[in-house]
């Protein structure tokens, strides 16, 4: 990953609060800065300047705004900064643009929380237990129970059919 | 090395694999042409942002993402090159089975009036709508051959009200859930009737293969217990066991070949050595030679077929005498809404779509048309993300995660299909300017629906919104459809059958008008494209073509 130490630190601020922790994890402990690492390194890797640029300009909109670094910043804070770039009311000068970055950072930061544990994050399917798309335990899609969930002995437990 | 054959098959999609299968039954020597490759269910996967529903980074049925282009012209002119999994480029699949290796399997007949619509609608300025050279009388006994030889789960008797029909559905309907109970409890109130969506799935083994499982992965993925029926487990399987039919993957079709009078006698196709994922440049180039020709590979990528096999016969390419090849491209609008139960409406249990009305297909005031309305399958979470919060909801922070984790299981959904009225600009042309990596000139996607669709759509997403409200949501959400090229996973209608060479490509039996010996036989077809899924009428129109052609050119001639 190309990403300076900087822009890692803000990152990391900045994930966590599309996808802030309360009683479940947050982005960053569920593992999306995982899934980006090896995003960046193949599906992002054709917007990873705008992605770079975007880190670098966010911090310099939180030291314009506050006179500190984004990772160092409360909270709100950092809704604060994050708010004003989405809106598109920015105090520095950006190298993207600040919706297109914003953009970037939400989606992608999403799809590592919700998207399936194979690709680096929602680590242990937390995302999906929180949401109740799948029960913890439940059985793996790969090696499936030859029965309907729904049914009992190969008999459907609504009863009955209309064969003919 | 020329080969020689009965008959020749282009894709192995819905229609694809029922033709080849007829054939080779009736004993007749068939090459079926894939492009795509044979794809495990490993294969196909279970990649959240990567498969045939949600494709954000790309897809799980092909075609491949690079060496594939199209070229999509937006409203306002601007054409730009686009990749498969990009929304522009109006992917269905590529791969044995076609769109149906990973399709949801909604098995839904077309209403008598579908096959009617000029006559009972009258023709909208600007619109091509027109009536089908068949009624829904002569497919009606091919419906419920595809119903029962690939097997449909259904309640016949809940549908009669829909469609005639002669013998039910083989398979007993899937069961209901959560938002079943509440779906129909606020039909009742409305006092719309509702049933159960058939499904191609097996509730119970059929056709040797196991049930369903009720995993969440219907659409957009492969089935883990093969209970899913498409063409790849069932119609292509008997083909081969007749030992009459040869397939061949990685082979792309580039032209219909012709003799110096002009009539149709083969295809050249290249075959990429070692599999799709090789190199530009290791194809190898073959040429067979065949009694008949049979195009069925989609109705994009047929209309490209039947333009790029221009001769000096054939200027304008095949069938296209009166420029009509690859006009009223055709799919759905697919209005829907969303609305917030109190209580959960969502137990994990797939397929998750389960009930449907088609109360609203026809006799809405002031609208061509209409469509079924039903509840969904289930969605990922990252798919649900993008596709069904509110529009107020924040994208970001407390207030979306808390919704995610409070509303994800109280989110009910209906949607649905809304009858296309076409348009003759609504097309496929080629450009010769883009090629794909075998060098072969590729689709052009240009123009729209016509704006009649638009107030079917928008009529639809009102009577959605009606029917979770008076199911008991508290807030429910929509998005106004607007007017864009309709073609995508439900395309169809370029090489639309009719009785005037004029005005349509094929005869009623998908014979191209003025050959004797060539055929389409996939969703470009239709005249028009119902109100509902299309891929039923798709294989019904299939089983009737290809009985048709075992029946006019083999029986007699080597009977
Ligand atoms: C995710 C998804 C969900 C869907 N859900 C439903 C549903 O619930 N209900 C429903 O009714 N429909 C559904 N559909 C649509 C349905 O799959 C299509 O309507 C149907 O498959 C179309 O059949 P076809 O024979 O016209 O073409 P296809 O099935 O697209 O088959 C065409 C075949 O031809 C091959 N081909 C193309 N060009 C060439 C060439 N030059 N040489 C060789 N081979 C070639 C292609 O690779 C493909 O295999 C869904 C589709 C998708 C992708």
């Amino acid at each position: 990953m190309r990403l300076t130490r900087q822009q890692q630190q803000t990152l990391r601020a900045a994930v966590d609060r599309i996808i802030p922790p309360d009683n479940y994890p947050g982005a960053w402990q569920s593992g999306v800065g995982d899934y980006l690492a090896r995003q960046f390194e193949s599906d992002l890797r054709p917007v990873l300047d705008d992605y770079c640029a975007g880190l670098t300009a966010l911090e310099a909109e939180s030291v314009a705004r506050f006179q500190q670094s984004f990772n160092l910043l409360s909270d709100e804070e950092q809704d604060t900064v994050l708010r004003h770039i989405e809106a598109g009311e920015v105090l520095t000068a950006w190298d993207v643009a600040p919706c297109i970055f914003f953009n970037l950072l939400v989606n992608t930061t999403a799809e590592g929380f919700y998207t399936d544990p194979e690709q680096g994050g929602n680590r242990n399917g937390v995302s999906w237990a929180m949401t109740g798309f799948e029960e913890p335990g439940s059985p793996s899609p790969g090696s499936p129970a030859r029965q309907p969930r729904w049914g009992g002995s190969g008999q459907p437990a609504w009863g009955g059919g209309h064969l003919q | 090395m020329m080969t020689s054959h009965d008959a020749i098959i282009i894709g192995t999609g819905a229609a694809g694999g029922i033709v080849a299968c007829v054939l080779a039954e009736a004993g007749k020597d068939v090459l079926l042409l894939e492009r795509g490759p044979a794809l495990s269910f490993s294969q196909v996967g279970r990649d959240h942002l990567r498969n045939q529903r949600l494709s954000i980074y790309g897809h799980n049925a092909g075609p491949e993402l690079e060496g594939n282009p199209r070229v999509f012209v937006d409203p306002a002119g601007n054409a730009r090159t686009v990749r498969p999994h990009e929304p522009d480029y109006h992917n269905n699949a590529a791969c044995v089975g076609g769109g149906t290796r990973v399709y949801g399997a909604q098995a839904w007949r077309f209403m008598p009036a579908d096959f009617r619509m000029a006559s009972t609608y009258g023709v909208p300025e600007g619109s091509s709508l027109a009536d089908w050279p068949l009624t829904y009388d002569d497919v009606e006994p091919f419906y419920e051959r595809a119903e029962w030889e690939l097997g449909v789960a259904g309640d016949g008797p809940a549908l009669r009200d829909y469609v005639p029909r002669r013998r039910d559905y083989p398979l007993p309907p899937v069961p209901p859930s959560p938002q079943t109970v509440a779906l129909k409890r606020g039909a009742q109130q409305l006092g719309w009737i509702t049933s159960p969506v058939p499904l191609l799935i097996n509730t119970l083994p059929y056709g040797r293969r196991d049930s369903c499982i009720a995993c969440k992965y219907c659409v957009g993925f492969a089935c883990p217990t093969d209970a899913k029926n498409g063409s790849h487990n069932t119609m292509i399987p008997r083909a081969l066991a007749t030992g009459h039919c040869k397939l061949v993957t990685a082979a792309m079709a580039d032209r219909i070949e012709t003799d110096e009078e002009g009539k149709v006698n083969g295809v050249s196709y290249f075959v990429q050595e070692g599999g799709l994922a090789q190199e530009r440049g290791k194809a190898e180039a073959h040429t067979a030679r065949a009694k008949i020709v049979i195009v069925s590979a989609g109705a994009i990528e047929s209309a490209r077929l039947l333009l790029n096999s221009y001769s000096t016969h054939h200027p304008n390419g095949l069938g296209n005498e009166y420029d009509q090849v690859g006009r009223n491209l055709q799919g759905h609008l697919y209005p829907r809404a969303y609305g917030l139960m109190r209580e959960k409406v969502f137990n994990g249990i797939g397929p998750g779509v389960t009930l449907a009305t088609t109360q609203f297909n026809h006799g809405n005031l002031g609208v061509i048309g209409g469509g079924m309305l039903a509840d969904d399958f289930i969605k990922p979470p990252i798919d649900f993300w993008y596709d069904s919060l509110p529009p107020d909801l924040p994208r970001w922070g407390l207030a979306n995660k808390r919704f995610m984790r409070d509303n994800y299981t109280r989110v009910l959904h209906v949607r649905g299909p809304v009858q296309d009225v076409p348009s003759p600009e609504g097309r496929v042309t080629i450009d010769r300017a883009v090629r794909d990596r075998w060098g072969i000139p590729v689709a052009r996607l240009s123009g729209s629906t016509h704006p009649a669709t638009v107030v079917a759509a928008e009529f639809m997403r009102s009577r959605g919104e009606e029917w979770l409200r008076a199911s008991g949501c508290e807030r429910v959400w929509s998005w106004r459809p607007g007017l864009v090229l309709s073609g995508g996973q439900h395309q169809a209608g370029t090489c639309r059958m009719g009785h005037d060479p004029k005005t349509s490509v094929t005869d009623k039996w998908g014979r191209v008008h003025n050959h004797d010996n060539f055929f389409v036989v996939d969703g470009s077809l239709h005249v028009t494209n119902g109100g509902f899924n299309p891929v039923l009428t798709i294989m019904a129109l299939a089983f009737r073509s290809a009985a048709h052609i075992v029946r006019a050119y083999f029986q007699c001639a080597t009977g």
